[in-house]
C-alpha cells in the first residue's frame, strides 16, 4: 500500500533544545495512525513539520510522496486538512460564516458547511457567534473546518482534548466514517483509549525519539503479563498465570461455583508507554 | 503561481463584516473626516493644510488600520489557518490589504471633499495617492507581522504616525541640522511637493521623480513584507 506520509531521520532542534530527534515512520494511505506522548514530548513540533509550519533541522518528510518543503501550492493543501492547537476562529463572526470563508477558500459549495457541522453535532447553532462559544464548540468548530473539504489526509492534534464525552464518542464515529470514506488520519494524542479506540497503528514518542511502533492489539499481546484475574462469590479477586496450575485452579472454582467473573489482564496502552519510557503520561 | 479574485474576495468580504464589528479599530475611521472638516471650516486652504489631513488618513486607515487588522490575526492564530489554506502569499495579502485600500481611498476623497481641496489634475493626484495608499497598507502589514499582538501594534504603529504625518515638518529644521534634509525623501513629502508641483500646472514628466522615489518606497516595503510574511509562515 502507498505511504501517506514518510518521514526519514527527522529531527528539530530549537536552540539547544531538541524537540525531535531523529525519528523514522511512516503512515499508509487510509490508516489511522496515532502519535502518542505526554505534553512536550515532541508530536505538535512533528504536525507542524508534517504540515509545511515548520523546517526540520534535519532528515526528510513526504507527504504524499512530495517533500513537505513543496506542499505549499493550492492543490497540495486541498489534500490535507490540520488541526492543530495554534488554529483559531475569528470570534466577531458566526460558525456559520467562519465555514463560509473557507467554503470560498477551498471553492466547495456553502451546502458543505451544513455537512460539516452535522459531522461535529453543531447543525443547530451554526448563526451563534464563536465569542460566545464554549471551548470544546469551537474545538468542535475547528474540526469542522478542518474536514470541510474532505480532506485526503487529516491532521489532528488532541481533536478531543476539551470535549465531553458525547461529543467525544460523536467525533470518534465521524473519524472512524470519514476514515471508511479514505481518509487518512495523523492523530496525535495523550488519550491512550482514544488511540485504543481509533488508532490501526501507533507510535510511542517520548523526549522526541519514538520508543515503539505497533498495532494496539500487538502491543498489548508483546506486554501482556499472562495472568487471569478472577472475581468470586465472597468479593475475593484471585489472579491466576495462564498454565496448568491455573487451569486448575479456576476448574476447582467453577466446581464449587465460587466463579462470578473472569478477565484477562492485558495492559492498557497507557500501562505500556510507562513500562517503554519509565515516565507518565501529563 | 496562479492568482485567484474569488479568493482575495472571500478575505475581502470576511474582513468587512469583522471590521464592521470592531468598534475599536473602525472608530479611527472618522478622525481624518473630523479633522478636514475642521480644517475646511476653519478656511485653511494650503496644500500642506489639505495634506496633512490626507497624510493622517494614510497613517491612521493605510497603516494603523491594517496593522491591528494583521496583529490580530496572528494574535488569534488565524492567519495560521490562512496560511494552511490554499490561499497563497499574494492571494492572501492582497485579501488582507483590500479593506484598508477602499477605506483609505473613500476617506481620502470626502476628507479632500470636506476640507475643500480640489486638485487642477485629478488623475496625477489619484495615481499618487493610490501608490502611496499601497505604501501605506504595505507597512501596516509589515508592523502587523512584527507585532506580537493587537496592543503592541498600536504602541509600534506610533513613530509611524509621528514621521509619515507630520514628518514634513522637519523639514522647516534642515537649515539648523542639515542631516534631516534626508526627510526629503519621505513618500509623505514627496506627495506633497507632487501636489504643490500640480498645483502649479506641472506635467506628468516633472512630477515622474516623485512618483518614481514614492514607487520605490513602495517596491522596498512589498519585499520586506513578503520576506517577513514567509519568514512567519514556518516559524
Amino acid at each position: 500500500m502507498e505511504n501517506a506520509i514518510e518521514v526519514k531521520g527527522l529531527a528539530k532542534y530549537f536552540s539547544n533544545f531538541r524537540a525531535v530527534e531523529s525519528i523514522d515512520f511512516h503512515v499508509k494511505k487510509g490508516e489511522i495512525f496515532g502519535f502518542l506522548g505526554p505534553s512536550g514530548s515532541g508530536k505538535t513540533t512533528t504536525i507542524k513539520i508534517l504540515t509545511g509550519q515548520l523546517d526540520p533541522t534535519v532528515g526528510e518528510a513526504f507527504v504524499f510522496g512530495e517533500k513537505v518543503s513543496k506542499l505549499k501550492n493550492s492543490n497540495a493543501r486541498k489534500r490535507f486538512g490540520v488541526l492543530t492547537d495554534n488554529s483559531g476562529l475569528y470570534v466577531r463572526l458566526s460558525i456559520f460564516d467562519n465555514l463560509k470563508l473557507y467554503c470560498q477558500l477551498y471553492d466547495l459549495p456553502i451546502s458543505k458547511i451544513d455537512e460539516a457541522l452535522g459531522f461535529v453535532n453543531l447543525k443547530e447553532a451554526s448563526k451563534k457567534k464563536v465569542s460566545e462559544l464554549s471551548k470544546g464548540m469551537m474545538q468542535r468548530v475547528l474540526l469542522a473546518r478542518a474536514i470541510l473539504h474532505e480532506p485526503e489526509l487529516l491532521f489532528l492534534d488532541e481533536p478531543t482534548s476539551a470535549l465531553d464525552p458525547v461529543n467525544t464518542l460523536h467525533i470518534y464515529e465521524g473519524l472512524r466514517a470519514l476514515n471508511k470514506k479514505g481518509t487518512t488520519i495523523f492523530l496525535t494524542t495523550h488519550d491512550m483509549h482514544e488511540a485504543d479506540t481509533l488508532c490501526d497503528r501507533v507510535a510511542f514518542l517520548n523526549k522526541g525519539k519514538i520508543q515503539l511502533m505497533d498495532e494496539p492489539r500487538n502491543l498489548k499481546k508483546q506486554y501482556a503479563d499472562s495472568t487471569i484475574t478472577m472475581e468470586l462469590t465472597n468479593d475475593e479477586q484471585v489472579t491466576i498465570r495462564k498454565d496448568a496450575a491455573g487451569a486448575e485452579a479456576m476448574y476447582q472454582l467453577m466446581m464449587e461455583n465460587r466463579l462470578v467473573t473472569v478477565h484477562s489482564n492485558e495492559p492498557t496502552l497507557g500501562d505500556i508507554f510507562v513500562r517503554v519510557t519509565g515516565g507518565e503520561l501529563v | 503561481m496562479t492568482f485567484s479574485w474569488k479568493r482575495v474576495n472571500a478575505i475581502f468580504q470576511k474582513d468587512l463584516k469583522d471590521f464592521s464589528r470592531n468598534l475599536a479599530v473602525s472608530v479611527v475611521v472618522f478622525l481624518p473626516l473630523i479633522l478636514a472638516l475642521f480644517n475646511g471650516r476653519a478656511g485653511e486652504n494650503t496644500i500642506t493644510g489639505h495634506f496633512m489631513t490626507i497624510n493622517i488618513a494614510f497613517t491612521l486607515i493605510a497603516t494603523y488600520v491594517q496593522c491591528c487588522l494583521i496583529a490580530e490575526e496572528k494574535e488569534k492564530n488565524t492567519l495560521r489557518g490562512l496560511m494552511l489554506s490554499p490561499a497563497n502569499t499574494l492571494e492572501i495579502l492582497a485579501g488582507k490589504s483590500l479593506l484598508s485600500f477602499v477605506l483609505t481611498i473613500i476617506v481620502i476623497f470626502f476628507s479632500a471633499y470636506l476640507s475643500g481641496y480640489n486638485p487642477p489634475n485629478i488623475w496625477m493626484i489619484s495615481m499618487a495617492i493610490i501608490l502611496s495608499s499601497i505604501f501605506y497598507i504595505g507597512l501596516g502589514t509589515l508592523l502587523g507581522l512584527v507585532a506580537k499582538s493587537v496592543m503592541d501594534s498600536s504602541v509600534i504603529v506610533l513613530p509611524v504616525i509621528g514621521i509619515f504625518s507630520i514628518g514634513s515638518f522637519v523639514l522647516l529644521l534642515v537649515d539648523k541640522y542639515p542631516i534631516l534634509k534626508i526627510a526629503e525623501y519621505l513618500p509623505n513629502v514627496q506627495l506633497i511637493e507632487l501636489a504643490e508641483k500640480i498645483e502649479v500646472g506641472a506635467e506628468f514628466s516633472e512630477v515622474l521623480s516623485n512618483l518614481g522615489i514614492i514607487s520605490i518606497w513602495v517596491i522596498a516595503v512589498i519585499l520586506l513584507t513578503i520576506v517577513v510574511y514567509r519568514k512567519r509562515m514556518v516559524d
